[in-house]
């Protein structure tokens, strides 16, 4: 692996008359990463990739692959492939006719465009036999592997991916998130991934980009991003969470309107006050059988309880707002809707948004 | 949600009667053709096959057949080039006058075609043009070019953009997509459009009555001689063009058989 930056876009601005789709993008991703941009529908991400591939002109700013620049070269001439959220396969061809087709362009002979073939559906775990398969005669999980096929025939320096599993089941979409992974291993290849799921991108991804309206907000390994997010939108996009308005004083000790907590409870040091919010994920929250069993305690009638299969979600109605709480369901707790509950969690289990920065 | 049986046969009868009164009166149009007699008259006394006979011998005939398939395939092909292009800026493309073009395009169907006719020949008159068949191609054009693009365009509705990206992004420059990409996949509605193109310039009697000039098509030549001059000779060749126009289509299935046939067989030893 290379230590300066592979793929490195600086100040990458997209507008569509009035309307800045990207704002300033700066982001380097590096050689035979699993990158993975995240964000909910107009975030940005999807015409991001589309400047990455070349298939829409940047507004200003620049994108280099290897120290070279790329954002002038068209899509047809950049070593980058793209698998596309439609998969984008030719209907008129067969699978070993799309897989071949970008060795075609390159006048590879028939031969070894075959053979070439062939061992990319060996690959990609597709019998043989679907060479001459037609592509309707595909299942989607088929299909998604055909795509994938013919985007490593391609033999990119980066492999693009446009949200392609988001049309399929869910229990399709979860094989197919660890095939990604195991594929990117095998492959070695740099991966960057475009989805608005969450899971999706913790599974499979070494680093994860989250991005909100134009600009990235943050960009990180998954348990950070899932554990110490940098802001409120990060935080709540990343899943279900607990946040309380706090100041933190100088010293590390909390004060709060909603929020009481055992005497002497202090956070890491900030050195200076800071108004901010307390982040704790559900599963930190637990049910306070005694007074004193956690730092923070609240208590409350229960509002609501979900079976969410292997988890129970409960939702407590508590002076500091709604408190969310989640426990597997062999600790399932036999509670009735109006009861009164006390919940808690642990400083070690939180993390501060100092909504400052 | 299945049919009761007396619904099944009344539904059967009716359209056994539809078809009888689309077709009989080709079928009497048939009849007339092998009368030997001059005149019409049933019932038809003595069969032959005469008229034939002399249309294939008549040099009118087949200057007749010539000048309609001149017409006929200057159309096609012209008409299959606009309307290849024009289908894409129409269903494939955003452009600014796009919905614009897509209102202007159908509006020459709208017209009365023995307006469109008339306007075209006081148009080629002041421009100081003498009609011929190839001023009718022009005329046919005007009214045929919005129908074989509006047949490709719901082709081109189908296509999912992405594949021409996906294409170009492996490396296929423009004229590779258009070759690879674009026109297979609009080949199906190529094909159906060239076939209407054909037929209904084939077929096409007030246009081009006010554009051949001195030429003459052969529905222009049916519609005088029945005016003036009938003989057997209008319904034999009224029974050829029919006959002509269904051997054309049989030939444009035969193609589409053919070239998926090609494509199998390419497919298997490639």
């Amino acid at each position: 692996m290379n230590s300066s930056p592979f793929l490195s876009l600086r100040g990458v601005v997209k507008s569509f008359g009035n309307f800045t789709a990207l704002d300033r993008i700066d982001l380097d991703i590096k050689e035979g990463e699993f990158f993975t941009i995240v964000g909910p529908s107009g975030s940005g991400k999807s015409t991001l990739i589309r400047l990455l591939v070349g298939m829409d002109d940047l507004t200003s700013g620049e994108i280099r692959l290897r120290d070279q620049r790329i954002d002038d070269t068209p899509a047809n001439k950049r070593p980058t492939c793209m698998v596309f959220q439609s998969l984008a396969l030719f209907p008129h061809m067969t699978v070993g006719q799309n897989i071949e087709f970008p060795l075609k362009l390159r006048k590879e002979v028939p031969d070894r465009r075959r053979a070439r073939a062939l061992e990319l559906l060996d690959l990609l775990r597709l019998p043989q036999s679907y060479y001459d398969k037609r592509i309707s005669q595909c299942s989607g999980g088929e299909r998604q592997r055909v795509a994938l096929a013919r985007a490593l025939a391609f033999d990119p320096e980066i492999l693009f991916f446009d949200e392609p599993l988001s049309a399929l089941d869910y229990r399709l979409r979860k094989t197919l998130e660890k095939e990604l992974k195991d594929l990117h291993a095998r492959t070695g290849k740099t991966f960057v991934y475009i989805t608005h799921s969450l899971e999706e991108a913790m599974v499979m991804s070494d680093r994860i980009a989250i991005m909100k309206r134009g600009k990235i907000e943050q960009i990180s390994v998954a348990d950070e991003i899932y554990g110490a997010p940098v802001s409120r939108f990060v935080a709540e996009f990343m899943g279900e969470v607990n946040l309380f308005d706090v100041t933190v004083a100088a010293d590390g000790s909390v004060s709060s309107d909603v929020l009481s907590s055992r005497s002497g409870v202090k956070l890491v040091p900030a050195g200076e006050e800071a108004r901010g919010l307390l982040m704790v994920r559900p599963e930190y929250v637990g049910f306070a059988d005694t007074a004193d069993a956690f730092d923070f305690t609240m208590s409350g009638p229960l509002h609501g309880e979900y079976a969410l299969g292997s988890r129970i979600q409960y939702e407590i109605e508590t002076p500091a707002g709604m408190v969310t709480v989640e426990k597997l369901r062999e600790d399932r707790r036999t509670v009735s809707e109006g009861e009164t509950m006390t919940v808690g969690f642990n400083v070690e289990n939180t993390h501060f948004i100092d909504e400052a920065s | 949600m299945k049919a009761s049986r007396l619904t099944r046969n009344v539904l059967f009868v009716y359209g056994i009667l539809m078809i009888a009164f689309l077709y009989l009166p080709l079928v009497s149009v048939g009849f007339a053709s092998v009368s030997q007699a001059r005149y019409l008259s049933f019932p038809i006394r003595r069969y032959s096959t005469k008229w034939y006979g002399e249309a294939f011998e008549s040099s009118t005939v087949s200057e007749l057949l010539l000048t309609s398939l001149s017409v006929a395939v200057v159309v096609t092909i012209v008409s299959l080039v606009f309307a290849f292009f024009g289908a894409l800026a129409f269903a494939r493309y955003q452009w600014r006058f796009r919905n614009v073009f897509q209102k202007l395009i159908l509006l020459p169907i709208f017209f009365p075609q023995t307006v469109l006719g008339l306007a075209l020949l006081m148009w080629f008159n002041s421009l100081g043009i003498i009609p011929t068949w190839k001023t009718a191609v022009v005329a046919h054009l005007v009214w045929i070019t919005p129908i074989a693009t509006l047949i490709v365009a719901i082709r081109a509705y189908s296509f999912d953009p992405a594949l021409e990206e996906a294409a170009r992004d492996m490396g296929a420059g423009t004229l590779t997509v258009l070759r690879e990409i674009t026109l297979p996949l609009l080949m199906p509605g190529l094909v159906s459009a060239g076939l209407f193109a054909f037929l209904l310039s084939w077929g096409n009697f007030p246009l081009s009555l006010f554009t051949t000039g001195a030429d003459s098509t052969l529905p222009e030549w049916l519609y005088a001689k029945m005016v003036s001059g009938y003989s057997p000779l209008v319904p034999t060749l009224g029974i050829m063009s029919v006959v002509g126009s269904f051997l054309l289509i049989l030939f444009a299935f035969a193609l589409v058989w053919l070239m998926r046939a090609n494509k199998e067989a390419r497919t298997a030893q490639d």
